[in-house]
């Protein structure tokens, strides 16, 4: 639904955008960003691999020195050095994670106070931005600044209010919920963890990380609502976290991690398997179907190619299997496939693995 | 079926909105319009010959000059064809470059039909956009970027873009050793290929950086959402340069700083090495001392100091403030080249190995008219059109030209330490092939025969001061000779001269005391000189001469108290430094120019 509606939907918050920004042109965002710039910090930690970066930025969440951040890798060390707006430096440690929110939270490890900060409560008790809202984008992307050096800030337009697809290849991000998608190119390096704010400096969002759609190779931009909320499995029951008990209970030191299992490929059980994949450019040809999968009610046989999934085309093996990781239990997924010259559509609905016996 | 109907009642919303903006709005748009409207005529797109590669430019004085980046010019070649918003196309020349700053002034040429000039009008007087003050500029300003993106426009009308400014005083490294983007402004105005060398412009249409380079990592090298902008200020700075058409160098105090950060606390730059043979050694920087602030600005970082000392051109002095221990100390210091390793402020630059761009085939067109290599210059046809600019001025105000005989300046002087002044006399007399300088200090009198005398020791009189005697004699030259007493004359650029107070250093701080001067570089025998005439009226304020050795400290000599004699401006005042000593000060009661 939200994808077919998007583009219309996306015209009118364009011109809803524009409106709102031509009433604010000539006026000056720098008191804004000033202050927003206060409660932001500068995190340096592990990375410089992979190109991945080994910066990126924080929100302080409490005058103490805790710190709002992206679970991402530069965290995977302990020590992880900060700079704050006016060129003090900390060592601080991460105190809580939550890979569910991707988010985590640090803790500066000497004795501070008085540091500017967002009242991570009162942020949240606001309602959540609409489409087409003016935004102001800050984070240390790039590590352009050091020291006492502020962030950077770009403006732009929440274009759609939008489920992110955090699933393995399409936008590979632990977190899968709604986010805002915003119109300005602010998710660049080391800019995870920054300020989502509006012209006032309410905090709107922490902003994600660098995702690329691996279906059509653009890059896109979000960040992760404060009012986020996600599902996480602690002992074998689902829990429902929102973003505001983990900075609470966080800062606490009193939240408990969700359990990793949760987090596993979400595709469900189709029951095809496919030709062998001589080379990496086979293209999809039903090898097998098993007896009483879905596949095999929805009337699928071996030697059928199938050429769409939900519309997209995958015209390899590989293709295919991404897409279809995409579709969990539960999900209905359109393919389409050639049988001798015809093209015929079937519908399958997904289900849970069977539960089968140890490897043979 | 619920999202269309939201839609369409959005859209009702947006045509409500734009029907009943309130007038302050109308009004803030309709300046932005105005505003681009103003300046659209004055961007400039730039081609190679043949409609290669290409970028942006703007232009700044109706003469024709525009500023773009180094990188632009460098795959044209001197000469280049410029596409203004009227859609005609005109010849242009290199003028100066700033390969480290990445900046290069060109001049476009009127247009003429047979004889006569018809674009960009008859006066072939072109459009022009203001600069302004790129250091009032904050982050979350507005900003405007002109140009010719993906080079879409054919007719040359620019493409505008507008955002936000995300950042100043930002540091990006250099590729190698040029390109580096000092004290620049950053931007999510959206720049891209061609908008290279293109003005950033503030909401009032005021030239505020030239658009040059974006962070770009893994998308490309389109806009990122990040671009920089190089400060106007930086540019002003090099603009004396530029226009004398030199092949300009950045420059390097001779130390290295680093950021010191206490457990917790504050950064602060300590020095960490000082190089043996620059001039912030021999003003008394050394290891561990804490620079506080350079050319009037904080420093807290080494990106601080990069920003700062990255914004002046090689050889320009300006006032670092240090603290060692508990004590501050303000110093004027000569900038260190990078291009080139040695200190050589005395006359041209010395040859070097990159040649001002060349494309392929050489200078053409019109523009080739104006184009004359030399060594060390963008475009040495310029330096001679500023040094004609600079003498022509001059001799208004002191035409000595006939006056070769003997002169006599009689005076008294103060001298440090002194409680009295005592009798003074400069006597220059010429015999033949020799000219004879005296100067006459109370009791004491010493000589230099020119070119009798050839030690360093006996060039060097009166002793203490550098050279004295040399620089009246090479004062007198200059008057009375002009350029043709010299074996070599350039311009060198604009320099600040900072002219002591009355007597002595006086306690006003540096800064305070700042001149922007034209500056000549001499070059007669053994005397290397750096002549500095005033750019509001070009009287002549100061010369350094330099015996022999170029980095030796130079005896410095400063005019002022200009009266009119016998219809002729000339000083009353000479003052004598020689490393930081205040040798003297002369009170001149009469002038007898012979």
């Amino acid at each position: 639904m939200i994808r077919k509606n998007f583009f219309r939907l996306s015209a009118c918050v364009l011109l809803v955008g524009l409106t709102a920004m031509a009433g604010r042109a000539q006026e000056s965002m720098t008191k804004t960003a000033v202050n927003v710039n206060k409660k932001m910090v500068k995190l340096f930690g592990i990375g410089g691999f992979k190109g991945l970066p080994s910066y990126g930025t924080g929100i302080l969440v409490s005058e103490k020195g805790h710190i709002l951040t992206v679970n991402n890798h530069i965290l995977i060390n302990p020590g992880i050095l900060v700079h704050v707006y006016d060129g003090r430096r900390y060592q601080a440690r991460v105190i809580a994670r939550e890979p569910a929110l991707d988010a985590a939270i640090l803790e500066i490890d000497e004795e501070v106070v008085a540091l500017p900060h967002y009242d991570f409560d009162q942020e949240t008790a606001r309602p959540t931005a609409e489409n087409g809202d003016w935004i102001l984008a800050m984070s240390n992307q790039f590590k352009i600044g050091v020291g006492d050096e502020p962030m950077s800030v770009q403006r732009g337009v929440i274009a759609a209010a939008a489920d992110l697809r955090g699933r393995r290849g399409v936008f590979d991000a632990p977190y899968a919920g709604d986010v805002y998608f915003l119109d300005v190119i602010a998710c660049n390096p080391g800019a995870a963890g920054g300020a989502l704010v509006n012209r006032k400096g309410h905090l709107l969002g922490l902003l994600g990380r660098e995702l690329k759609d691996t279906r059509i190779d653009t890059w896109i931009n979000y960040a992760v609502p404060v009012q986020a909320t996600a599902e996480v499995s602690r002992e074998g029951k689902i829990e429902k976290v929102s973003l505001a008990d983990f900075v609470k209970l966080g800062i606490q030191k009193k939240y408990k991690e969700g359990d990793k299992a949760i987090r596993v490929d979400k595709g469900g059980f189709h029951g095809i398997t496919l030709v062998v994949k001589a080379v990496s450019s086979v293209p999809p040809y039903v090898e097998e179907v098993m007896l009483g999968s879905p596949a095999d009610k929805a009337g699928l046989r071996p030697d059928d190619l199938i050429l769409y999934v939900e519309g997209f085309s995958v015209p390899t093996i590989t293709s295919f299997l991404d897409v279809m990781k995409q579709y969990g239990p539960g999900s209905d997924v359109d393919l389409q496939y050639q049988r001798g010259n015809k093209l015929e559509k079937v519908r399958l609905k997904l289900t849970d693995p069977p539960k089968v016996p140890a490897a043979n | 079926m619920r999202i269309p109907a939201l839609a369409c009642s959005l859209l009702l919303i947006a045509a409500a909105a734009v029907s009943a903006q309130p007038p302050m709005v109308v009004k803030s748009e309709a300046d932005r319009v105005a505003s681009i409207a103003k300046v659209k005529p004055a961007v400039v797109a730039v081609f190679a010959r043949g409609g290669q590669g290409g970028g942006t430019g703007v232009l700044i004085n109706k003469e024709g000059y525009a500023l773009t980046n180094f990188h632009v010019v460098q795959p044209t070649g001197p000469t280049m064809q410029c596409g203004l918003a009227d859609g005609v196309l005109y010849d242009g020349v290199v003028v100066g470059i700033d390969k480290v700053g990445d900046v290069a002034l060109i001049k476009l040429l009127p247009k003429k039909v047979g004889d006569k000039v018809v674009f960009p009008n008859k006066e072939g007087e072109f459009p022009f956009a203001e600069m302004g003050n790129s250091d009032l500029v904050r982050e979350g300003d507005w900003s405007i970027a002109m140009g010719n993106p993906f080079l879409v426009a054919t007719d040359f009308t620019p493409t505008v873009t507008f955002g936000l400014v995300s950042g100043v005083h930002r540091y990006q490294p250099p590729a190698g050793i040029f390109l580096e983007y000092t004290d620049c402004i950053q931007i999510d105005t959206s720049i891209n290929p061609g908008n290279s060398g293109g003005p950033l412009f503030n909401l009032k249409g005021e030239i505020i950086g030239i658009n040059g380079r974006g962070s770009f990592d893994k998308r490309g090298r389109i806009n990122s959402g990040v671009g920089y902008a190089i400060s106007i200020n930086q540019i002003k700075n090099f603009m004396g340069h530029l226009q004398a058409g030199i092949d300009t160098d950045h420059a390097s105090l001779g130390a290295l700083v680093r950021s010191e950060v206490e457990k917790v606390g504050i950064g602060r730059a300590k020095v960490t090495v000082v190089l043996e043979d620059s001039d912030v050694a021999r003003r008394g920087l050394i290891e561990d001392d804490v620079v506080m602030s350079f050319a009037g600005r904080q420093i807290t970082s080494d990106n601080h100091y990069k920003n700062i000392v990255g914004i002046f051109p090689r050889g320009w002095r300006l006032p670092l403030e240090y603290k060692r221990g508990d004590t501050q100390k303000e110093i004027l210091v000569r900038l260190m080249g990078i291009q080139r390793k040695e200190i050589n402020d005395g006359a041209a630059p010395p040859p070097d190995n990159k040649q001002p761009p060349k494309g392929k085939g050489g200078p053409q067109g019109e523009g080739a008219k104006f184009y004359e290599p030399k060594p060390g210059y963008a475009n040495f046809y310029f330096n001679r059109q500023e040094k004609q600019r600079v003498f022509t001025a001059f001799k208004k105000i002191s035409d000595l030209s006939k006056n070769t005989g003997d002169w006599n300046i009689e005076g008294t002087v103060r001298q440090l330490n002194a409680v009295a002044n005592s009798p003074s006399l400069f006597e220059i007399k010429e015999k033949g092939a020799t000219t004879t300088t005296t100067v006459k200090l109370g009791p004491f009198v010493d000589k230099l025969d020119e070119p009798v005398d050839n030690t360093k020791e006996a060039r060097m009189v009166p002793r203490g001061s550098g050279g004295l005697a040399a620089a009246i004699y090479l004062w007198r030259t200059m008057l009375t000779a002009g350029e043709k007493g010299f074996t070599e004359c350039v311009h060198g650029g604009m320099e600040p001269l900072y002219p002591p107070p009355g007597v002595g250093i006086g306690d006003k701080k540096w800064m305070d005391q700042r001149v922007d001067a034209d500056v000549l570089n001499t070059v007669k025998g053994v005397y290397h000189t750096k002549w500095f005439f005033a750019r509001s009226d070009q009287k002549l304020l100061g010369m350094e001469v330099r015996v022999g050795d170029l980095s030796d400290e130079p005896c410095e000599v400063y005019f002022s108290d200009y009266k009119e004699v016998n219809g002729r401006q000339l000083p009353h005042r000479i003052q004598v430094f020689h490393k930081d000593v205040h040798y003297g000060t002369f009170t001149i009661t009469k002038h007898d120019l012979k």
